[in-house]
């Protein structure tokens, strides 16, 4: 009873245990930001890198002239009753012109109408599905306004303006964030002219032939917004006929036509490896038959640049590991961190039993056993956990279901800008909680506390009572 | 085990046999207690009386459990206390025996109600004291009440004077009813007038209730209130009370 009694007015009223509960507190929602900002960025990251590419993809790093029949492949792998769709995509660098600005760009070129069953695409498109006005499932590179106002808007052109194509580009091409972190376009996002200038690739020796310059206008029809902030900032995405022209990549004469890529969207709930192996199958199928070069054919690795189904997530592994390695870094220190809280509690509690060394003497001196002793410090430090604990995940979860407002009052109040879409890829802080990691925290903070507690608390049960009356 | 003969136990409360306590400082040792002997009856009001640092404290200690002994054998109710284990000890020393120090040794921390009530608080797991906790909230009021401190229940040691804070301490080391009640100078910080006012305490609860007593002074005049008075001298208590039975 007696033990109780006394951890509740220790707590009450010594000050210095405000300190260790203050520490507990501080480290308790420092590590829970931290571990659900840095994972909730990873998923974020992750999620918008899987809806920008689609489940698999078949393609081959390192060549720049892709590989040809790709049809072929689309219309075997179609059949397969786990895939939802799967679609050509070409890309290349580019260079773009839009009003007075010059910018090399990453040029996709896509079917809109396949990039519903495939990936994320249709999802990020600001006009054609965000505005509820024009939502539409079936995206297009069609011109949305009447032929007169596009040759109104062009009036020098050589060639008539309302045949242009129409182009998606990366939001950031077109808009900027104001001050309040909201998206601004301009009034003519959907008007803007644009020149696209792309290399034509040689298919004999797949470079780049500075004699193949194809330039050509496009209008700007619609933005395109994964999320990820090194894709929307610099891609155009264009219909995949045109730039496969452009680029000499259809067919001619004998050579058949080629892509850079098939992304794949497979049906919900369908196993990724299971489904790799199938498609992995009628690729080295079709690779036999034409004599293409396959990343293994019968145990036989190909040299090169092969041609390779890959999982979203090896496509882009570079990204994703990077992420992850920075999630377990910063996971780390923070760590390191809170082992200095728990030292501060272990000193704060020492300089407690010093400090109440005569007290122990006195309730030894009544009757309360070595246990007994032991049980009051690591009650106390159990307490000074267990409220920190509730303290501290209480802070961190208001701290990071409004960290992005808070980090808004930071930029206003003090001109600090700590999230920059340019470093982290997202334009928004992540601010979800993992309600698994809130407990593995809550109970490391509090296992943490009794840990700092322990030795003081043996020391104090040592404590020999005389001399613990007889001091000063 | 030496073999007691009956009946001593039966006259005798606690029994201190070739007590010897050396402590170790530096190069030096200190032999504190060469060899004491004491038995006390049921009942007595003992002093000891001695110089400053001859070691009465030290005795006091060990004949209350508090400490243990180089040698020798403290017999309380049959038992060794020597040889128990130190739960035990602290058993014996939250229901058998209590204490009043030389500086009243309260919890700041706890209200004089609190600081009377911690014997019973140890005694008691959460579950019982709940259950009793009236009954020992009664008690402790009533034990401060008889030393005229049932004004003071709520304040705490540091609001209380000096005699005031000695008779809480008196009151906590009553709290469970002690078959032996030790007192080291429980007068040596108080003035004169506030230290008759304790002795005249102690002399009541001896008379009245029967208290076994053993104090612990170095004033010959306060040590005469006492029933016997032992000398503690060059670690030796001497005039000591040696009944043929504890020779052996
Ligand atoms: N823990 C200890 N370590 C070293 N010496 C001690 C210790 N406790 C007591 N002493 C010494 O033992 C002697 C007797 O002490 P004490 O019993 O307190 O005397 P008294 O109570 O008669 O004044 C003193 O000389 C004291 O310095
Ligand atoms: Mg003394």
């Amino acid at each position: 009873m007696y033990k109780l009694t006394l951890i509740l007015k220790y707590l009450r009223k010594r000050r210095i245990a405000w300190v260790s509960l203050l520490a507990v507190i501080l480290c308790t929602a420092m590590v829970l930001v931290v571990i659900s900002v840095m994972g909730g960025w990873l998923r974020m990251f992750k999620e918008g890198f899987h809806g920008a590419t689609g489940d698999i993809v078949i393609a081959r790093p390192g060549s720049l002239s892709g590989f040809p029949y790709y049809q072929e492949m689309i219309e075997r792998i179609e059949q397969l009753p786990e895939v939802n769709g799967a679609a050509p995509m070409l890309r290349s660098g580019g260079l773009m012109k839009i009003g007075g600005y010059r910018d090399v760009v990453q040029v996709v070129g896509l079917v809109p109408e396949k990039m519903g069953r495939v990936n994320g695409f249709t999802q990020s498109l600001f006009r054609q599905t965000q505005n509820a006005d024009t939502a539409t499932n079936q995206p297009s590179f069609k011109l949305p306004l009447p032929a007169d106002e596009y040759r109104a808007y062009a009036d020098r052109a050589v060639t008539d303006p309302a045949d242009w194509p129409g182009a998606i580009v990366g939001t950031y091409v077109i808009a900027r964030k104001n001050e309040k972190g909201e998206l601004e376009r301009p009034a003519a996002a959907y008007r803007l002219p644009m020149t696209i200038t792309v290399l034509g690739i040689d298919e004999e020796s797949s470079s780049v032939d500075i004699n193949n310059k194809v330039q050509r206008p496009y209008w700007v029809v619609d933005d395109s917004r994964t999320k990820i902030w090194q894709i929307d900032d610099k891609t155009i995405y264009v219909p995949f006929e045109l730039l496969q022209k452009d680029l000499r990549m259809e067919a001619f004469g004998d050579a058949p036509a080629r892509t850079n890529e098939v992304a794949i969207g497979l049906k919900p709930g369908t196993n990724l490896e299971a489904a790799r192996a199938k498609i992995r199958d009628i690729v080295i199928d079709i690779a036999k038959a034409r004599n293409l070069p396959m990343e293994e054919i019968d145990g036989v690795v190909a040299l090169g640049a092969p041609v390779k189904v890959m999982l979203w997530q090896e496509v882009n592994a570079k990204f994703i590991g990077a992420v992850e390695r920075e999630k377990v870094l910063v996971t780390m220190l923070f760590g390191i961190i809170s082992i200095v809280a728990v030292f501060l509690i272990f000193c704060i509690f020492f300089m407690i039993v010093v400090e109440k060394t005569r007290d122990i003497g006195i309730i030894k001196s009544v009757g309360a056993t070595s246990a007994g002793v032991a049980q009051v410090f690591l009650g106390y430090g159990l307490a000074i956990g267990l409220t920190g604990a509730v303290l501290g995940t209480l802070a961190g979860y208001l701290i990071v279901k409004n960290i992005n407002w808070l980090h808004e009052m930071m930029g206003t109040l003090m001109g600090v800008k700590i999230w920059d879409a340019e470093t982290y890829a997202f334009d928004t802080i992540p601010n979800t909680l993992n309600p698994n990691e809130m407990i593995v925290i809550f109970c490391v903070a509090v296992i943490a506390s009794v840990i700092g507690a322990l030795v003081p608390a043996i020391r104090a049960a040592r404590l020999n009572p005389v001399e613990a009356l007889r001091w000063e | 085990m030496p073999t007691t003969a009956p009946q001593a136990s039966t006259a005798t409360i606690l029994r201190a046999a070739g007590v010897r306590k050396s402590f170790v400082m530096g190069d030096t040792r200190i032999e504190v207690l060469k060899g004491c002997d004491l038995t006390i009856r049921p009942g007595e009001f003992i002093a000891i009386e001695g110089r400053s640092g001859s070691g009465k404290s030290t005795l006091l200690h060990i004949m209350g459990a508090l400490d243990e002994a180089d040698d020798g054998t403290i017999e309380y109710a049959g038992r060794d206390l020597a040889r128990e284990s130190s739960s035990a000890r602290a058993g014996v020393r939250n229901c058998e025996f209590g204490f009043v120090f030389q500086f009243y040794h309260l919890l700041p921390e706890l209200s004089v109600l609190e600081n009377t009530m911690l014997a019973a608080m140890i005694e008691n797991s959460w579950f019982s004291f709940r259950s009793r906790r009236a009954e020992l909230r009664d008690a402790a009021s009533a034990i401060l009440k008889s030393l005229g401190l049932e004004h003071r229940l709520k304040h705490r040691p540091a609001q209380l004077s000096g005699g005031e804070r000695q008779r809480v301490a008196i009151a906590r080391a009553l709290m469970n009813k002690p078959k032996v009640l030790f007192a080291d100078e429980p007068t040596g910080n108080l003035d004169a007038d506030t230290g008759r006012q304790i002795m005249a305490v102690l002399e009541k609860l001896h008379r009245d209730a029967g208290q076994t007593i053993i104090m612990v002074t170095h004033d010959r005049a306060l040590a005469r209130t006492a029933d016997r008075v032992l000398v503690l001298k060059d670690g030796i208590l001497k005039n000591a009370d040696r009944t043929p039975s504890t020779t052996g």
